[in-house]
C-alpha cells in the first residue's frame, strides 16, 4: 500500500466517523448552510446599497465566496486534521505515527473530517452555480482554481502549524493566522493596497487562494495562470520544507510540549 | 406572610449570592488579564479585522458613486463605528462553550449540590472575562487610533461608548448564554451558535450601520437585542447625542432584563430535562 492509498483509507475512516452521529452531522452541516446564507445576505445588502466596490460587484464577491467556501470545505472534509495540527504536535501525538512506515504529514491531515465543512461544500457549489455568473465552459478553470487554492490554503495552514515544532505558543497563533488568512480571503481584492496588499500576497496569501483565481476566471491570461501555478508550487514547497525540518527536530526531542 | 427570620435568611442568601457572583466576576477579569498573551492575540485579531474593514469602507467612501448610499456615509467614514462594533463583538466571552462542556460532560450535577447558583456564577465569571477583553482590546484600539492620526469624534462620544459598550457586551454574554443552554437539547451548540452569531452581525449592524438598510429592514433590526448590543453604541461614534444615549441605555437595560428572564426560563426547563432524563 503506498502513501496515497493509506491516506485514502484513513480519510474514509475519518469521514465515516464524522457521519456516525447523524443528528449531530445534520445539525452541523445545516447550521453552516444557514451561516453561509446570512453571510451572503450581508453582502447582498451591501451591494444593494453601494452597487460596487472598486469594480467588484455582487457576482464577483459571490465567485470569491463560493471559491473560498469550497477551498475551506474540501480542506475540512478531506484534510480536516490540518485544523488542530499544532496542538497534535505539541501534545506529542506524532510519536505513534513515527513508528509506522507511511508519510506522517498525510496521516496527520487524514486524522479528522469536519462535519460543518459539508455545509460549506453545498453552499459553495450553490453559490458558484447561481450567483457567480459562470458558464459551464469555465468548469476546467474553476477546478484548477480550486486545486490551486486548496493547495495554497492547506500549505499555509501546515506551515503555520509547523511553528509548533519550535514554539510552545504556536497552537493559538497558528489558528489565528489561519483565521486571518480566511478573513483576508472573504473581501474584494480591490480594497487591498499598500501594506495590506503585500500581506495578502505573502504571509496571508488570500491573493493566491482566491483573488488570482477570480482574476483568472474573469479574464483568463497566461500570466495569471503562470502566477497561480508558481504560487501553488512555491507555498507547497515551503510547507513541506518547514514540516520536515520541524519533524527532524521532533525526532531529536527538541520540540516544546504544550 | 413570611416571618422576620425567613426574610432575614432570604436577604442573607441573596447577599451571599451577590458576593459570590462578584468574586466570580473579579476572577474572570483577573484571569483574562493574567492570560495576557491570549489577550494580545485577540487585540491583534481586532487590529487585522479593522485594517480590512477600514480598507473596505475607505474604498466605498472614496468612490462616492451617484445614486448609491455612499452619499449617506458620514464624513469621517465608518472606521469609528466599525471600531466600536468589532470591539464589542470580539470582547464577548465564549460562555456557550463552557456551558456546553459542563452540560454535555455531566459536570453540571456536582455544581447543583453547592449553595451558590451555578448559572449566576458562570454568567458573572463570563462578564468578568468580557470586561478584561474590553479593556485589552479597547486599549489596543485607542493606541491604533492615536497612531493613525484619524480624525476623532467629540470626547463625549467616547464617554457614551464607554458606558454603552460594556452593556452591549453584557447583552452579548446573555445571548450566548442562551445559545449555550441549547446543550440541554442538542449535543453540540456550534450550529445554533453560528446561526445566532450571523443574525447578530446582520441585525446588529456589525459591518455597516443598520440605518443604511432598507427602511423595513431597519425597523426589524432596530427593535432587536442585537441592535441594542452593537448598533446603538456604535452609532454614538457617528451621531453622538444625549437623547440617543438615553434611549440606547434604556433599550439595553430593557433587553438585559428580558434576556435574563428568558435565560432563567430556559435554564429551568433544561434542568428539569436533565434531572428527569439525564444528559
Amino acid at each position: 500500500m503506498n502513501a496515497i492509498t493509506t491516506y485514502g483509507a484513513n480519510m474514509t475512516a475519518a469521514i465515516r466517523t464524522s457521519l456516525m452521529d447523524r443528528t449531530n452531522f445534520i445539525l452541523n452541516s445545516f447550521g453552516m448552510v444557514l451561516n453561509d446564507i446570512f453571510f451572503l445576505l450581508l453582502w447582498y445588502m451591501f451591494f444593494a446599497g453601494f452597487r460596487q466596490v472598486g469594480g467588484w460587484g455582487l457576482h464577483d464577491v459571490a465567485l470569491l465566496l463560493g471559491l473560498i467556501m469550497l477551498v475551506v470545505s474540501i480542506s475540512g472534509v478531506f484534510f480536516g486534521g490540518y485544523r488542530d495540527m499544532a496542538a497534535t504536535i505539541l501534545r506529542g501525538e506524532i510519536d505513534a505515527l513515527l513508528t509506522q512506515p507511511k508519510g506522517v504529514l498525510l496521516r496527520l491531515l487524514a486524522r479528522e473530517s469536519i462535519a460543518t465543512a459539508w455545509g460549506d461544500l453545498v453552499m459553495g457549489i450553490w453559490m458558484l452555480i447561481t450567483f457567480a455568473a459562470l458558464s459551464w465552459s469555465e468548469l476546467p478553470l474553476v477546478l484548477l482554481a480550486l486545486v490551486c487554492g486548496t493547495t495554497i490554503y492547506l500549505s499555509c495552514a501546515i506551515a503555520y502549524a509547523s511553528l509548533a515544532f519550535w514554539f510552545a505558543g504556536a497552537r493559538s497563533f497558528a489558528r489565528d493566522l489561519t483565521d486571518f488568512m480566511l478573513l483576508f480571503s472573504s473581501y474584494p481584492g480591490s480594497i487591498f493596497s499598500g501594506m495590506t496588499k503585500v500581506i495578502a500576497y505573502t504571509l496571508l496569501p488570500a491573493g493566491f487562494i482566491v483573488l488570482t483565481p477570480v482574476a483568472l476566471l474573469r479574464a483568463p491570461t497566461l500570466a495569471s495562470f503562470a502566477i497561480l501555478i508558481g504560487a501553488t508550487l512555491g507555498y507547497a514547497s515551503i510547507a513541506a520544507l518547514l514540516f520536515h525540518l520541524g519533524l527532524r527536530r521532533y525526532r531529536q526531542g527538541l520540540v516544546p510540549t504544550g | 406572610m413570611p416571618s422576620t427570620t425567613q426574610t432575614a435568611r432570604a436577604d442573607l442568601a441573596f447577599g451571599g449570592t451577590l458576593a459570590a457572583a462578584w468574586s466570580a466576576f473579579a476572577l474572570g477579569v483577573r484571569r483574562n488579564l493574567a492570560n495576557w498573551p491570549i489577550l494580545m492575540g485577540r487585540a491583534l485579531f481586532y487590529l487585522v479585522a479593522m485594517t480590512v474593514l477600514t480598507a473596505l469602507w475607505d474604498k466605498v467612501a472614496s468612490q462616492r458613486l451617484a445614486g448609491t448610499l455612499a452619499s449617506s456615509l458620514p464624513n469621517g467614514g465608518l472606521m469609528m463605528y466599525v471600531g466600536v462594533t468589532e470591539w464589542i463583538t470580539l470582547s464577548v466571552a465564549s460562555i456557550h462553550l463552557r456551558l456546553e462542556d459542563d452540560i454535555r460532560m455531566g459536570l453540571l450535577e456536582p455544581h447543583l449540590l453547592r449553595p451558590k447558583p451555578y448559572l449566576v456564577q458562570k454568567i458573572a465569571e463570563s462578564l468578568g472575562d468580557t470586561l478584561g477583553r474590553l479593556i485589552g482590546i479597547g486599549a489596543a484600539a485607542l493606541l491604533a487610533l492615536v497612531a493613525t492620526g484619524h480624525a476623532l469624534p467629540p470626547l463625549i462620544a467616547f464617554v457614551y461608548v464607554a458606558i454603552l459598550g460594556p452593556l452591549g457586551a453584557a447583552l452579548g454574554v446573555l445571548i450566548y448564554t442562551n445559545v449555550g443552554l441549547a446543550a440541554f437539547w442538542v449535543r453540540r451548540v456550534l450550529p445554533p451558535y453560528i446561526i445566532v452569531q450571523k443574525i447578530w452581525f446582520l441585525l446588529g449592524g456589525l459591518f455597516a450601520p443598520i440605518s443604511l438598510y432598507p427602511l423595513w429592514f431597519y425597523h426589524l433590526a432596530v427593535g432587536s437585542p442585537f441592535a441594542a448590543s452593537i448598533f446603538l453604541p456604535g452609532n454614538q461614534m457617528i451621531a453622538p447625542s444625549a437623547t440617543a444615549f438615553g434611549e440606547a441605555l434604556i433599550a439595553q437595560i430593557v433587553w438585559i432584563v428580558l434576556l435574563s428572564g428568558l435565560t432563567a426560563l430556559i435554564w429551568r426547563a433544561g434542568l428539569r430535562k436533565v434531572l428527569r432524563e439525564g444528559v
